[in-house]
């Protein structure tokens, strides 16, 4: 029998991180078991850039940082053992039971880290099991991944960040999302998140469900309703909307039956997962748990798990020492903790009393229950200065989350985060911006704009991202749109930049009256008439 | 319907065009795309009848967990298409409970 030193099951994030690690103090023999026939797990369709901060991999799209864990992966000589169902974890032999090729392998590890990551939840309602009700996870499996558009009109039922980044994906495929609906009172995402979807036309309902899902073989439609404080439909504000796909984003689920089943004790946390200490230990001597199956986080945070499991079964065995493992896992989890803080954090999830950042500015309640931040708001946050002379950055960055990439990207020192990442970033009024838009397109929230109110006598220019197609070209006419998506102004292409550094995201350069450079900010093409 | 050009994925990666058949018709999909890729492409919604109240099913999860996408492929009831790759010559067929027949 094939004797792994550690076997981890689960190539995704955490799983690859961990195994990465252990291969790096030196454990020899290392193995991970996926049952999919692609390694990366969630990874390789998540396409949009990161948060967090360099020692994250901020600002770098998911499906490459899942392409980078690979490569190291394959480099460290790890046995990526795909296709591979592990039926069953036998313990005290240490054993796992492996379905490869419709036939059973038995492996023995003196360590194995549990990496098997989560399920999407679902919420059942009249019609939800049509062909067109899909997870919002689904929708990105098809897309990302294979290419094909889920539906035409979407309706998204979820506005955490999973329904809102999916969303915006779902404009990029081409898709158009009809709305984005949340039973809550507040959109559960990042306000950056909402944004992007809000300023492009899509609308959002806080407080409202899906009650049905219209059609006899598939979705033809899809009736919304408004609730109340309980959750309970309000009777007669049934509404139809035209959609052929209804998404699902209500959240996940710790994908943990392989852990149950070896007899570890379990505990609830958003659904049972492995009780672990904080090096993911769980009640079972050489056996781990990391990355969402633990408790759902999310991939950045994945991958500092799986770290400090697999540094952990190292000192176990006696591959690093104990001072080895104080400083790394001192590093580790600094590095973590870096991520646990801030708006949506645990400690912060959910609550609906907050209404100040962490600096005291005022939080923007037009953005809580709209989407976007309201005209009369946005001047109050240190990132937007309107008073700056010639060309100069404007961060509609306006709540604590965890992420700084602004402040690495500029060079000259117009963009302060400071040491606590979830700060908002302000704009430092004597620095000077160069127009070099390195801040623009390394936003992983794209929240960030260039503004010049001195272009021309009577106009002002906003470069803004712009990650769809086509790519408008200089010279192109249309509307100028304002953060609630509604058409404000003429606005005419005056730049197109592309850029390696800028990593796919275009930054585009528009002209509009001088009044509406604090307004316009998304830009369409003459088919979006006035 | 296939998604053309996109904005940040230069590339879908995709095998060759190859041929298929549901429920007997002719088809075409990519190699070692997974067969409901290859479906939705062409529009099909309907994987599957349930057995007992004989309502349809299709792509829900799209990550081999929640099987409502199975079908019967090469003869062999509840195959997870949307795990499962497609091969030159497949057939794949609507599935009617466990098996590619209309039940009375």
């Amino acid at each position: 029998m094939k004797r792994y030193n550690l076997a981890v099951i689960g190539a995704g994030p955490a799983g690859l991180s961990a195994a990465i690690e252990a291969k790096k103090h030196g454990m020899k023999n290392v193995a991970v078991f996926d049952e999919n026939s692609r390694p990366g797990g969630q990874l390789f369709k998540q396409i949009h850039k990161f948060f967090g901060s360099k020692e994250h991999k901020a600002k770098e799209r998911g499906f490459r940082i899942g392409e980078e864990l690979l490569t190291e992966a394959r480099e460290l000589g790890v046995d990526v053992h795909l296709k591979a169902v592990v039926e069953g974890i036998y313990y005290p032999m240490k054993r796992l039971g492996v379905v490869e090729n419709d036939s059973l392998t038995n492996y023995s590890a003196d360590n194995v880290i549990i990496a098997t990551g989560a399920n999407e939840n679902f919420i059942p309602f009249d019609g939800w099991t049509l062909p067109g009700v899909m997870g919002a996870g689904a929708a990105q499996t098809m897309m990302n991944l294979n290419g094909v558009m889920p539906g035409n009109r979407i309706l998204m039922v979820g506005s955490g960040n999973v329904g809102l980044v999916v969303s915006f994906q779902l404009l990029q495929a081409g898709c158009d999302v009809v709305a984005v609906i949340d039973a809550a009172q507040r959109i559960g995402g990042y306000g950056v998140h909402a944004s992007k979807l809000s300023r492009a036309g899509v609308p959002f309902l806080v407080s409202h469900t899906v009650v049905k899902a219209e059609g006899s073989d598939h979705v033809t439609g899809a009736t919304i309703a408004k609730v109340d404080e309980h959750f309970k439909v309000i009777k007669g504000t049934e509404k139809h909307l035209d959609v052929d796909t209804i998404c699902m984003a209500v959240g996940l689920s710790p994908m943990s039956k392989l852990a149950a089943m070896t007899g570890c004790e379990m505990v609830d946390k958003g659904g049972a997962v492995p009780k672990t200490d904080k090096y993911g230990a769980t009640s079972i001597e050489g056996l781990y748990a990391a990355g969402d199956v633990a408790g759902i986080e999310e991939a950045s945070s994945a991958m500092i798990t799986g770290r400090i499991s697999a540094l952990a079964a190292a000192k176990k065995d006696g591959y690093v020492t104990e001072e080895e493992f104080k400083n790394e896992y001192d590093e580790l989890n600094n590095s973590i903790n870096k991520l646990r803080k801030g708006m949506f954090s645990h400690e912060n999830k959910g609550r609906t009393d907050l209404t100040k950042t962490d600096e005291g500015y005022e939080l923007s309640q037009t953005l809580l229950s709209k989407g976007y931040v309201a005209d009369n708001e946005i001047n109050s946050f240190p990132g937007v200065d309107d008073d700056i002379k010639g060309v100069h950055p404007v961060i509609e960055c306006t709540q604590n989350i965890p992420c700084n990439p602004c402040q690495d990207a500029c060079k000259f020192g117009c963009i302060m985060v400071g040491d606590d990442i979830t700060s908002l970033p302000e704009v430092n009024k004597k620095s000077k911006c160069t127009n070099c838009g390195m801040c623009v397109a390394s936003c992983s929230g794209q929240a960030i704009f260039l503004v010049n109110n001195d272009y021309e006598p009577g106009f002002a220019s906003v470069t803004l991202p712009y990650e769809f197609l086509p790519v408008p070209a200089v010279g192109d006419v249309g509307v100028g749109l304002d953060r609630s998506g509604h058409k404000v102004c003429k606005a005419e292409v005056v730049e197109v930049r592309k850029n390696p550094a800028f990593d796919h995201t275009t930054l585009l350069t528009i002209k509009v009256p001088r009044d509406m450079s604090m307004k316009a900010r998304f830009y369409k093409g003459m088919e979006a008439t006035l | 319907m296939r998604i053309k050009s996109h904005p940040i994925i230069d590339d879908f990666k995709k095998g060759r065009l190859v041929k298929f058949t549901y429920n007997g018709k002719e088809m075409t999909g990519y190699e070692g795309e997974p067969i409901a890729a290859a479906l939705k492409a062409a529009g099909v919604m309907i994987h599957r009848y349930t057995k007992k109240k004989k309502e349809p099913r299709g792509i829900f999860c799209a990550i081999g967990r929640c099987t409502d996408c199975v079908m019967v492929v090469n003869g062999k009831p509840n195959t997870r298409t949307c795990v499962t790759a497609l091969e030159e010559g497949m057939t794949v067929e609507t599935q009617y409970g466990v098996s590619a027949k209309k039940e009375g």
